[in-house]
Protein backbone atom coordinates (compact mmCIF):
# COMPACT_ATOMS: atom_id res chain seq x y z
CA UNK A 1 0.00 0.00 0.00
CA UNK A 2 1.36 3.44 -1.06
CA UNK A 3 1.67 5.42 2.39
CA UNK A 4 -1.20 8.23 1.27
CA UNK A 5 -3.33 5.27 0.78
CA UNK A 6 -2.95 3.64 4.75
CA UNK A 7 -2.89 7.50 6.29
CA UNK A 8 -6.17 7.48 4.63
CA UNK A 9 -7.30 4.12 4.99
CA UNK A 10 -6.92 4.94 8.46
CA UNK A 11 -8.65 8.35 9.09
CA UNK A 12 -11.47 6.71 8.09
CA UNK A 13 -11.30 3.64 10.62
CA UNK A 14 -11.28 6.16 13.26
CA UNK A 15 -13.94 8.41 11.66
CA UNK A 16 -16.26 5.32 11.15
CA UNK A 17 -15.37 3.97 14.65
CA UNK A 18 -16.19 7.29 16.47
CA UNK A 19 -19.28 7.40 13.94
CA UNK A 20 -20.48 3.72 14.39
CA UNK A 21 -20.20 4.44 18.55
CA UNK A 22 -21.82 7.90 19.05
CA UNK A 23 -24.80 6.59 17.11
CA UNK A 24 -25.44 3.22 17.58
CA UNK A 25 -24.53 3.88 21.47
CA UNK A 26 -23.42 -0.05 22.40
CA UNK A 27 -24.78 -0.75 26.08
CA UNK A 28 -22.86 -2.11 28.66
CA UNK A 29 -22.33 -5.87 26.41
CA UNK A 30 -18.71 -4.70 25.81
CA UNK A 31 -19.18 -4.53 21.96
CA UNK A 32 -18.96 -1.29 22.48
CA UNK A 33 -15.56 -0.94 24.54
CA UNK A 34 -13.85 -3.22 21.81
CA UNK A 35 -15.11 -1.59 19.33
CA UNK A 36 -13.34 1.58 20.87
CA UNK A 37 -10.43 -0.10 21.27
CA UNK A 38 -9.77 -2.01 17.80
CA UNK A 39 -11.11 0.48 15.77
CA UNK A 40 -8.89 3.32 17.19
CA UNK A 41 -5.93 0.80 17.28
CA UNK A 42 -6.19 -0.09 13.85
CA UNK A 43 -6.38 3.51 12.62
CA UNK A 44 -3.71 4.35 14.98
CA UNK A 45 -1.58 1.75 13.42
CA UNK A 46 -2.28 2.64 9.93
CA UNK A 47 -1.96 6.03 10.24
CA UNK A 48 1.84 5.73 12.11
CA UNK A 49 3.04 3.33 9.56
CA UNK A 50 1.61 5.48 6.64
CA UNK A 51 3.11 8.53 8.25
CA UNK A 52 6.48 7.11 9.20
CA UNK A 53 7.25 5.73 5.62
CA UNK A 54 7.09 9.30 4.54
CA UNK A 55 9.23 10.90 6.70
CA UNK A 56 12.25 12.87 6.11
CA UNK A 57 15.71 12.22 8.53
CA UNK A 58 15.54 15.32 9.70
CA UNK A 59 12.22 15.03 11.14
CA UNK A 60 12.87 11.07 11.76
CA UNK A 61 15.55 12.78 14.41
CA UNK A 62 13.00 15.57 15.62
CA UNK A 63 10.28 13.31 16.95
CA UNK A 64 12.25 10.95 19.66
CA UNK A 65 12.88 14.63 21.08
CA UNK A 66 9.50 15.87 20.25
CA UNK A 67 8.13 12.53 22.41
CA UNK A 68 10.77 13.44 25.44
CA UNK A 69 9.30 17.46 25.33
CA UNK A 70 6.13 15.76 25.88
CA UNK A 71 6.62 13.16 28.48
CA UNK A 72 8.81 15.36 30.22
CA UNK A 73 6.97 18.73 30.82
CA UNK A 74 3.42 17.05 31.04
CA UNK A 75 4.82 15.76 34.26
CA UNK A 76 6.66 18.90 34.71
CA UNK A 77 3.35 20.77 34.40
CA UNK A 78 2.12 17.45 36.99
CA UNK A 79 4.54 17.98 39.58
CA UNK A 80 3.68 21.83 39.78
CA UNK A 81 -0.44 21.18 40.27
CA UNK A 82 -1.49 23.05 37.58
CA UNK A 83 -4.44 22.11 36.27
CA UNK A 84 -3.27 21.90 32.42
CA UNK A 85 -1.47 18.91 31.02
CA UNK A 86 0.41 20.60 28.71
CA UNK A 87 2.00 16.76 27.64
CA UNK A 88 1.63 17.83 23.70
CA UNK A 89 4.02 20.71 22.87
CA UNK A 90 6.23 18.18 21.13
CA UNK A 91 3.24 16.62 19.01
CA UNK A 92 2.27 20.41 17.77
CA UNK A 93 6.08 20.97 17.30
CA UNK A 94 6.22 18.08 14.93
CA UNK A 95 2.89 18.68 13.29
CA UNK A 96 3.45 22.95 12.37
CA UNK A 97 7.26 21.86 11.18
CA UNK A 98 6.96 18.40 9.23
CA UNK A 99 3.14 18.31 8.68
CA UNK A 100 -0.05 16.46 9.33
CA UNK A 101 1.33 13.01 9.26
CA UNK A 102 4.54 13.54 11.17
CA UNK A 103 2.38 14.90 13.71
CA UNK A 104 -0.36 12.32 14.07
CA UNK A 105 3.02 9.55 14.10
CA UNK A 106 4.58 11.72 16.68
CA UNK A 107 1.00 11.67 18.78
CA UNK A 108 0.59 8.06 18.44
CA UNK A 109 4.37 7.08 19.59
CA UNK A 110 3.90 9.34 22.53
CA UNK A 111 1.22 7.39 23.76
CA UNK A 112 2.43 3.99 22.66
CA UNK A 113 5.92 5.15 25.02
CA UNK A 114 4.23 6.81 27.60
CA UNK A 115 2.55 3.19 27.95
CA UNK A 116 5.70 1.42 27.32
CA UNK A 117 7.72 3.59 30.15
CA UNK A 118 5.13 5.37 32.68
CA UNK A 119 1.71 4.05 32.29
CA UNK A 120 0.22 1.38 30.16
CA UNK A 121 -3.91 2.69 30.72
CA UNK A 122 -2.61 5.76 28.53
CA UNK A 123 -2.41 3.66 25.64
CA UNK A 124 -5.80 3.45 24.13
CA UNK A 125 -5.75 7.51 23.95
CA UNK A 126 -3.08 7.37 21.15
CA UNK A 127 -5.84 8.52 18.70
CA UNK A 128 -6.63 11.52 20.91
CA UNK A 129 -2.73 12.40 20.22
CA UNK A 130 -2.86 11.66 16.46
CA UNK A 131 -5.30 13.66 15.91
CA UNK A 132 -4.13 16.67 17.84
CA UNK A 133 -1.08 16.03 15.80
CA UNK A 134 -2.83 16.11 12.71
CA UNK A 135 -4.91 19.70 13.01
CA UNK A 136 -1.81 21.62 14.20
CA UNK A 137 -0.24 20.29 10.73
CA UNK A 138 -3.64 21.14 9.32
CA UNK A 139 -3.46 24.67 10.67
CA UNK A 140 0.17 25.26 9.75
CA UNK A 141 -0.89 24.43 6.45
CA UNK A 142 -3.66 27.36 6.37
CA UNK A 143 -1.20 29.77 8.27
CA UNK A 144 -2.63 29.41 11.64
CA UNK A 145 0.74 29.76 13.09
CA UNK A 146 1.61 33.31 11.48
CA UNK A 147 0.07 34.95 14.30
CA UNK A 148 -0.46 34.08 17.73
CA UNK A 149 -4.64 34.42 18.04
CA UNK A 150 -4.62 32.32 15.17
CA UNK A 151 -2.73 29.33 16.57
CA UNK A 152 -4.82 30.02 19.99
CA UNK A 153 -8.19 29.92 18.25
CA UNK A 154 -6.95 26.46 16.18
CA UNK A 155 -5.67 24.74 19.56
CA UNK A 156 -9.23 25.93 20.90
CA UNK A 157 -10.83 23.96 18.04
CA UNK A 158 -8.10 20.88 18.48
CA UNK A 159 -9.28 20.81 21.84
CA UNK A 160 -13.15 20.47 21.28
CA UNK A 161 -12.33 17.46 18.78
CA UNK A 162 -10.15 16.28 20.85
CA UNK A 163 -12.66 15.91 23.51
CA UNK A 164 -15.20 14.56 21.22
CA UNK A 165 -12.84 11.82 20.31
CA UNK A 166 -11.57 10.83 23.41
CA UNK A 167 -14.85 10.55 25.25
CA UNK A 168 -15.99 7.19 23.62
CA UNK A 169 -12.72 5.76 25.61
CA UNK A 170 -12.79 6.87 28.79
CA UNK A 171 -16.59 6.03 28.70
CA UNK A 172 -16.94 2.08 26.96
CA UNK A 173 -13.51 1.36 28.23
CA UNK A 174 -12.91 2.87 31.67
CA UNK A 175 -16.50 3.94 32.57
CA UNK A 176 -16.20 7.08 32.90
CA UNK A 177 -13.68 6.98 35.33
CA UNK A 178 -10.01 8.38 35.90
CA UNK A 179 -6.96 8.25 38.08
CA UNK A 180 -8.09 12.18 39.54
CA UNK A 181 -11.02 12.19 41.55
CA UNK A 182 -12.07 15.74 40.46
CA UNK A 183 -12.51 14.68 36.71
CA UNK A 184 -14.63 11.69 37.91
CA UNK A 185 -16.76 13.59 39.87
CA UNK A 186 -17.16 15.97 36.70
CA UNK A 187 -18.41 12.84 34.84
CA UNK A 188 -20.78 11.54 37.72
CA UNK A 189 -22.22 15.33 38.10
CA UNK A 190 -23.34 15.28 34.73
CA UNK A 191 -24.13 11.63 34.88
CA UNK A 192 -26.91 12.57 37.70
CA UNK A 193 -28.27 15.53 35.82
CA UNK A 194 -29.83 12.59 33.66
CA UNK A 195 -26.67 12.77 30.78
CA UNK A 196 -25.52 9.19 29.22
CA UNK A 197 -22.05 7.62 30.27
CA UNK A 198 -20.82 9.09 26.90
CA UNK A 199 -22.42 12.43 27.10
CA UNK A 200 -20.91 12.90 30.38
CA UNK A 201 -17.19 11.99 29.53
CA UNK A 202 -18.22 14.29 26.25
CA UNK A 203 -18.85 17.37 28.58
CA UNK A 204 -16.35 16.68 31.12
CA UNK A 205 -13.55 16.84 27.99
CA UNK A 206 -15.12 19.62 27.03
CA UNK A 207 -14.21 21.70 30.36
CA UNK A 208 -10.54 20.59 30.43
CA UNK A 209 -9.66 19.91 26.64
CA UNK A 210 -9.99 23.19 24.80
CA UNK A 211 -8.19 25.36 27.75
CA UNK A 212 -5.41 23.25 27.80
CA UNK A 213 -4.70 22.87 23.85
CA UNK A 214 -5.53 26.48 23.75
CA UNK A 215 -2.52 27.22 26.16
CA UNK A 216 -0.72 24.29 24.46
CA UNK A 217 -0.60 26.25 20.46
CA UNK A 218 0.20 29.21 22.06
CA UNK A 219 3.05 28.10 24.13
CA UNK A 220 4.37 26.24 20.78
CA UNK A 221 3.80 29.64 18.91
CA UNK A 222 6.25 31.11 21.40
CA UNK A 223 8.38 28.03 21.02
CA UNK A 224 8.93 28.37 17.25
CA UNK A 225 9.16 32.08 17.59
CA UNK A 226 12.17 31.79 19.74
CA UNK A 227 13.75 29.36 17.13
CA UNK A 228 16.45 29.96 14.80
CA UNK A 229 14.88 30.23 11.06
CA UNK A 230 17.84 27.94 9.94
CA UNK A 231 16.24 25.40 11.96
CA UNK A 232 12.67 26.16 11.11
CA UNK A 233 13.31 25.79 7.64
CA UNK A 234 14.72 22.56 7.54
CA UNK A 235 11.46 20.89 7.25
CA UNK A 236 10.64 20.66 2.94
CA UNK A 237 6.62 21.09 4.89
CA UNK A 238 7.18 24.23 7.04
CA UNK A 239 9.18 25.69 3.44
CA UNK A 240 6.53 24.37 1.02
CA UNK A 241 3.27 25.90 2.48
CA UNK A 242 5.10 28.78 3.87
CA UNK A 243 4.05 28.09 7.71
CA UNK A 244 5.54 31.15 9.09
CA UNK A 245 5.13 33.29 5.57
CA UNK A 246 6.53 36.60 7.35
CA UNK A 247 10.20 35.70 7.99
CA UNK A 248 9.99 33.59 4.92
CA UNK A 249 9.38 37.00 3.21
CA UNK A 250 12.07 39.03 5.05
CA UNK A 251 14.83 36.21 4.12
CA UNK A 252 13.54 36.07 0.16
CA UNK B 1 18.45 7.97 38.06
CA UNK B 2 15.24 6.14 38.08
CA UNK B 3 15.10 3.29 35.04
CA UNK B 4 12.82 4.09 32.51
CA UNK B 5 10.62 0.82 31.74
CA UNK B 6 8.41 -2.00 33.48
CA UNK B 7 10.95 -4.60 32.37
CA UNK B 8 12.48 -6.50 35.05
CA UNK B 9 15.11 -9.19 34.20
CA UNK B 10 14.69 -12.90 34.79
CA UNK B 11 15.92 -16.39 33.39
CA UNK B 12 12.28 -17.91 33.41
CA UNK B 13 11.15 -19.40 30.20
CA UNK B 14 8.50 -16.84 30.13
CA UNK B 15 11.26 -14.45 29.92
CA UNK B 16 12.60 -16.29 26.92
CA UNK B 17 9.45 -16.51 24.70
CA UNK B 18 9.70 -14.55 21.63
CA UNK B 19 8.28 -11.07 22.33
CA UNK B 20 5.86 -11.49 19.48
CA UNK B 21 4.38 -14.64 21.18
CA UNK B 22 3.80 -12.53 24.66
CA UNK B 23 2.09 -9.33 22.31
CA UNK B 24 -0.14 -11.81 21.05
CA UNK B 25 -1.28 -13.12 24.73
CA UNK B 26 -1.72 -9.87 25.52
CA UNK B 27 -3.98 -8.78 22.53
CA UNK B 28 -5.76 -12.04 22.50
CA UNK B 29 -6.57 -11.84 26.47
CA UNK B 30 -8.08 -8.39 25.82
CA UNK B 31 -10.14 -9.31 23.15
CA UNK B 32 -11.58 -12.29 24.82
CA UNK B 33 -12.16 -10.00 27.99
CA UNK B 34 -13.74 -7.18 26.12
CA UNK B 35 -15.50 -9.31 23.44
CA UNK B 36 -17.52 -11.99 25.67
CA UNK B 37 -19.59 -10.49 27.56
CA UNK B 38 -20.11 -12.53 30.64
CA UNK B 39 -19.09 -11.16 34.11
CA UNK B 40 -17.16 -13.73 35.33
CA UNK B 41 -15.13 -14.28 31.74
CA UNK B 42 -12.60 -11.84 32.87
CA UNK B 43 -11.79 -13.74 36.46
CA UNK B 44 -11.50 -17.26 34.59
CA UNK B 45 -8.79 -15.49 32.08
CA UNK B 46 -7.12 -13.64 35.30
CA UNK B 47 -7.21 -17.04 37.42
CA UNK B 48 -6.34 -19.64 34.71
CA UNK B 49 -4.47 -17.60 32.19
CA UNK B 50 -2.32 -14.44 33.43
CA UNK B 51 -1.84 -14.69 37.25
CA UNK B 52 -0.16 -18.65 36.21
CA UNK B 53 1.73 -16.43 33.31
CA UNK B 54 3.19 -13.74 35.87
CA UNK B 55 3.88 -16.29 38.62
CA UNK B 56 6.01 -18.60 36.61
CA UNK B 57 7.81 -15.77 35.49
CA UNK B 58 8.94 -14.66 38.63
CA UNK B 59 7.51 -10.95 38.68
CA UNK B 60 4.59 -11.42 40.75
CA UNK B 61 5.27 -8.65 43.64
CA UNK B 62 6.05 -5.89 41.20
CA UNK B 63 3.13 -7.23 38.85
CA UNK B 64 0.95 -6.46 42.03
CA UNK B 65 2.50 -3.47 43.40
CA UNK B 66 2.21 -1.73 39.92
CA UNK B 67 -1.62 -2.57 39.03
CA UNK B 68 -2.51 -1.47 42.68
CA UNK B 69 -0.79 1.47 42.00
CA UNK B 70 -2.49 2.06 38.60
CA UNK B 71 -5.90 0.51 39.29
CA UNK B 72 -7.46 0.61 42.70
CA UNK B 73 -8.09 4.57 42.50
CA UNK B 74 -10.03 4.17 39.16
CA UNK B 75 -11.94 1.13 40.50
CA UNK B 76 -12.64 2.58 43.66
CA UNK B 77 -13.93 6.37 41.96
CA UNK B 78 -15.32 3.91 39.07
CA UNK B 79 -17.84 2.48 42.01
CA UNK B 80 -18.64 5.09 43.48
CA UNK B 81 -19.32 7.21 40.77
CA UNK B 82 -21.47 4.48 38.58
CA UNK B 83 -23.13 2.66 41.90
CA UNK B 84 -24.42 6.39 42.49
CA UNK B 85 -25.14 7.92 39.40
CA UNK B 86 -25.38 5.27 36.48
CA UNK B 87 -28.59 6.18 34.26
CA UNK B 88 -31.21 4.05 34.48
CA UNK B 89 -31.18 2.45 38.28
CA UNK B 90 -32.62 -0.75 38.69
CA UNK B 91 -32.83 -2.09 42.46
CA UNK B 92 -32.24 0.43 45.25
CA UNK B 93 -29.89 -1.06 47.63
CA UNK B 94 -29.02 1.50 50.10
CA UNK B 95 -29.87 5.48 50.39
CA UNK B 96 -28.14 7.47 51.70
CA UNK B 97 -29.90 10.94 52.20
CA UNK B 98 -30.41 12.29 48.26
CA UNK B 99 -28.34 9.19 47.14
CA UNK B 100 -28.43 5.78 46.46
CA UNK B 101 -27.26 2.93 45.29
CA UNK B 102 -27.91 1.23 42.65
CA UNK B 103 -27.42 -2.58 41.55
CA UNK B 104 -27.37 -1.57 38.02
CA UNK B 105 -24.52 0.46 38.30
CA UNK B 106 -22.76 -1.73 40.48
CA UNK B 107 -22.62 -4.22 38.46
CA UNK B 108 -21.94 -2.08 35.48
CA UNK B 109 -18.69 -1.28 37.73
CA UNK B 110 -17.86 -4.25 38.87
CA UNK B 111 -17.90 -5.69 34.31
CA UNK B 112 -15.43 -2.35 33.99
CA UNK B 113 -13.47 -3.19 36.75
CA UNK B 114 -12.74 -6.83 35.72
CA UNK B 115 -12.31 -6.05 31.93
CA UNK B 116 -9.72 -3.23 33.06
CA UNK B 117 -7.75 -5.53 35.19
CA UNK B 118 -7.61 -7.42 32.17
CA UNK B 119 -6.35 -4.74 29.78
CA UNK B 120 -3.83 -3.58 31.89
CA UNK B 121 -2.59 -6.40 33.46
CA UNK B 122 -1.49 -8.24 30.25
CA UNK B 123 0.23 -5.34 29.48
CA UNK B 124 1.94 -5.03 32.04
CA UNK B 125 3.12 -8.26 32.05
CA UNK B 126 4.34 -8.31 28.60
CA UNK B 127 6.40 -4.89 29.96
CA UNK B 128 7.80 -6.73 32.64
CA UNK B 129 8.83 -9.51 31.22
CA UNK B 130 10.06 -8.17 27.60
CA UNK B 131 12.92 -5.09 27.00
CA UNK B 132 11.27 -2.44 24.73
CA UNK B 133 14.46 -3.42 22.48
CA UNK B 134 13.98 -7.14 22.14
CA UNK B 135 10.42 -6.56 21.39
CA UNK B 136 11.73 -3.48 18.54
CA UNK B 137 13.75 -6.10 17.52
CA UNK B 138 11.38 -8.73 16.95
CA UNK B 139 8.57 -6.15 15.45
CA UNK B 140 11.09 -5.10 12.66
CA UNK B 141 11.91 -8.88 11.59
CA UNK B 142 8.25 -8.78 11.34
CA UNK B 143 8.45 -5.75 8.89
CA UNK B 144 7.82 -3.19 11.26
CA UNK B 145 9.94 0.09 9.78
CA UNK B 146 13.35 0.75 11.08
CA UNK B 147 12.47 3.84 11.74
CA UNK B 148 9.32 3.45 14.15
CA UNK B 149 11.82 1.13 15.82
CA UNK B 150 14.59 4.19 15.87
CA UNK B 151 11.71 6.62 17.78
CA UNK B 152 10.85 4.26 20.23
CA UNK B 153 13.96 3.36 21.35
CA UNK B 154 15.88 6.46 20.94
CA UNK B 155 13.48 7.95 23.33
CA UNK B 156 13.46 5.78 25.82
CA UNK B 157 17.48 6.72 25.09
CA UNK B 158 16.67 10.47 25.53
CA UNK B 159 13.88 10.62 28.36
CA UNK B 160 16.34 9.96 31.49
CA UNK B 161 18.85 13.03 30.23
CA UNK B 162 15.90 14.84 29.39
CA UNK B 163 14.22 14.45 32.91
CA UNK B 164 17.85 15.45 34.59
CA UNK B 165 18.41 18.46 32.50
CA UNK B 166 14.66 19.67 33.26
CA UNK B 167 15.47 19.09 37.29
CA UNK B 168 19.19 20.95 36.63
CA UNK B 169 16.78 23.82 35.02
CA UNK B 170 14.19 24.17 37.94
CA UNK B 171 16.94 24.50 40.82
CA UNK B 172 19.00 27.00 38.72
CA UNK B 173 15.67 28.74 38.22
CA UNK B 174 15.18 28.66 41.59
CA UNK B 175 18.39 29.96 42.98
CA UNK B 176 17.38 32.85 40.72
CA UNK B 177 14.53 33.21 42.46
CA UNK B 178 11.73 32.06 40.76
CA UNK B 179 8.65 30.40 42.85
CA UNK B 180 6.91 27.34 42.09
CA UNK B 181 4.95 27.58 45.55
CA UNK B 182 2.12 29.99 45.44
CA UNK B 183 -1.22 30.42 43.58
CA UNK B 184 -1.84 29.66 40.13
CA UNK B 185 -1.38 32.38 37.70
CA UNK B 186 2.45 32.49 39.16
CA UNK B 187 2.56 29.02 38.53
CA UNK B 188 2.04 28.94 34.73
CA UNK B 189 3.78 32.36 34.65
CA UNK B 190 6.67 29.86 36.15
CA UNK B 191 6.36 27.27 33.69
CA UNK B 192 7.38 29.39 30.94
CA UNK B 193 11.22 30.23 31.92
CA UNK B 194 11.28 26.32 33.03
CA UNK B 195 9.81 24.75 29.35
CA UNK B 196 11.82 27.33 26.66
CA UNK B 197 15.39 26.39 27.65
CA UNK B 198 14.66 22.82 27.95
CA UNK B 199 13.02 22.70 24.57
CA UNK B 200 15.28 25.37 23.13
CA UNK B 201 17.94 23.30 24.76
CA UNK B 202 16.60 19.77 22.88
CA UNK B 203 15.90 20.98 19.79
CA UNK B 204 19.46 22.26 19.21
CA UNK B 205 20.92 18.87 19.09
CA UNK B 206 17.87 17.91 16.07
CA UNK B 207 20.21 19.07 13.72
CA UNK B 208 23.46 17.20 14.24
CA UNK B 209 21.37 14.31 15.08
CA UNK B 210 20.25 14.42 11.95
CA UNK B 211 23.69 15.39 9.77
CA UNK B 212 25.00 11.86 11.95
CA UNK B 213 22.16 9.66 10.82
CA UNK B 214 22.50 10.63 7.48
CA UNK B 215 25.84 10.13 7.26
CA UNK B 216 25.16 6.68 8.09
CA UNK B 217 22.46 5.78 5.36
CA UNK B 218 19.60 5.78 7.41
CA UNK B 219 16.98 6.28 5.56
CA UNK B 220 18.64 3.56 2.63
CA UNK B 221 15.47 0.91 2.13
CA UNK B 222 18.01 -1.77 1.58
CA UNK B 223 17.29 -4.83 3.52
CA UNK B 224 19.66 -5.27 6.33
CA UNK B 225 21.20 -8.10 8.95
CA UNK B 226 20.02 -7.59 12.65
CA UNK B 227 23.10 -8.18 15.30
CA UNK B 228 20.54 -9.90 17.70
CA UNK B 229 18.30 -12.68 17.14
CA UNK B 230 15.24 -13.62 19.12
CA UNK B 231 14.16 -17.22 19.55
CA UNK B 232 11.18 -18.71 18.18
CA UNK B 233 10.37 -22.44 17.63
CA UNK B 234 6.73 -24.12 16.02
CA UNK B 235 5.16 -24.44 19.10
CA UNK B 236 4.91 -20.46 19.84
CA UNK B 237 4.50 -20.36 15.97
CA UNK B 238 1.57 -23.14 16.80
CA UNK B 239 0.58 -21.05 19.88
CA UNK B 240 -0.13 -17.82 18.37
CA UNK B 241 -2.49 -19.07 15.33
CA UNK B 242 -4.20 -20.61 18.22
CA UNK B 243 -4.64 -17.48 20.04
CA UNK B 244 -5.57 -16.16 16.86
CA UNK B 245 -8.32 -18.57 16.61
CA UNK B 246 -9.40 -18.07 19.85
CA UNK B 247 -10.11 -14.04 19.29
CA UNK B 248 -11.78 -14.59 16.71
CA UNK B 249 -14.30 -17.26 18.05
CA UNK B 250 -14.72 -15.15 20.57
CA UNK B 251 -16.14 -12.06 18.80
CA UNK B 252 -17.62 -14.45 16.19
CA UNK B 253 -20.00 -15.76 19.54
CA UNK B 254 -20.46 -12.32 20.74
CA UNK B 255 -21.26 -11.21 17.28
CA UNK B 256 -23.77 -14.20 15.97
CA UNK B 257 -25.24 -13.66 19.82
CA UNK B 258 -24.25 -17.26 21.07
CA UNK B 259 -23.21 -15.87 24.11
CA UNK B 260 -25.19 -12.90 25.50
Amino acid sequence: MRPSVKIAAGTLVVLATYVYLVLERPGVSGIGALVALAGYLLGSVLIILGATDRLSTSAVALVPVAIAINIVVGQLALATGIPLYLDSIGIVLVGVLAGPAAGAATGALTCVIWGLTINPTIMPFAVTAAEIGTLAGLAAMVGAFRRPWWAALSGLLTGIVSALVSSPISAFVYGGATTSAGTTAVVGVFQAYGNTLLASTTLQGLISDPLDKTVTFSLTFLILLALPARFRQRFAFARSHRVFARRVALEA
Amino acid sequence: MATLDFYQAGRSRVHGWNPVTKLSLSLTLVVTAFALPVLWWPVALLVLVLLPAVLASGVQRRFLATMSRFLLPVILLLFVIQGLFYPGGGQVLLTLGPLSVHADGLLFAARTALRLVVLTGSFLFLLLTTHPGDLMTALVARGLPPKISYVVSATLQIIPAFRQRAQGILQAQRARGLRTDTGLVSRVRALVPLISPLILGALSEVDERSIAMEARAFGSTARRTSYTVIPDSTAQRLARWLMLLAALTAIALTTTGVVS
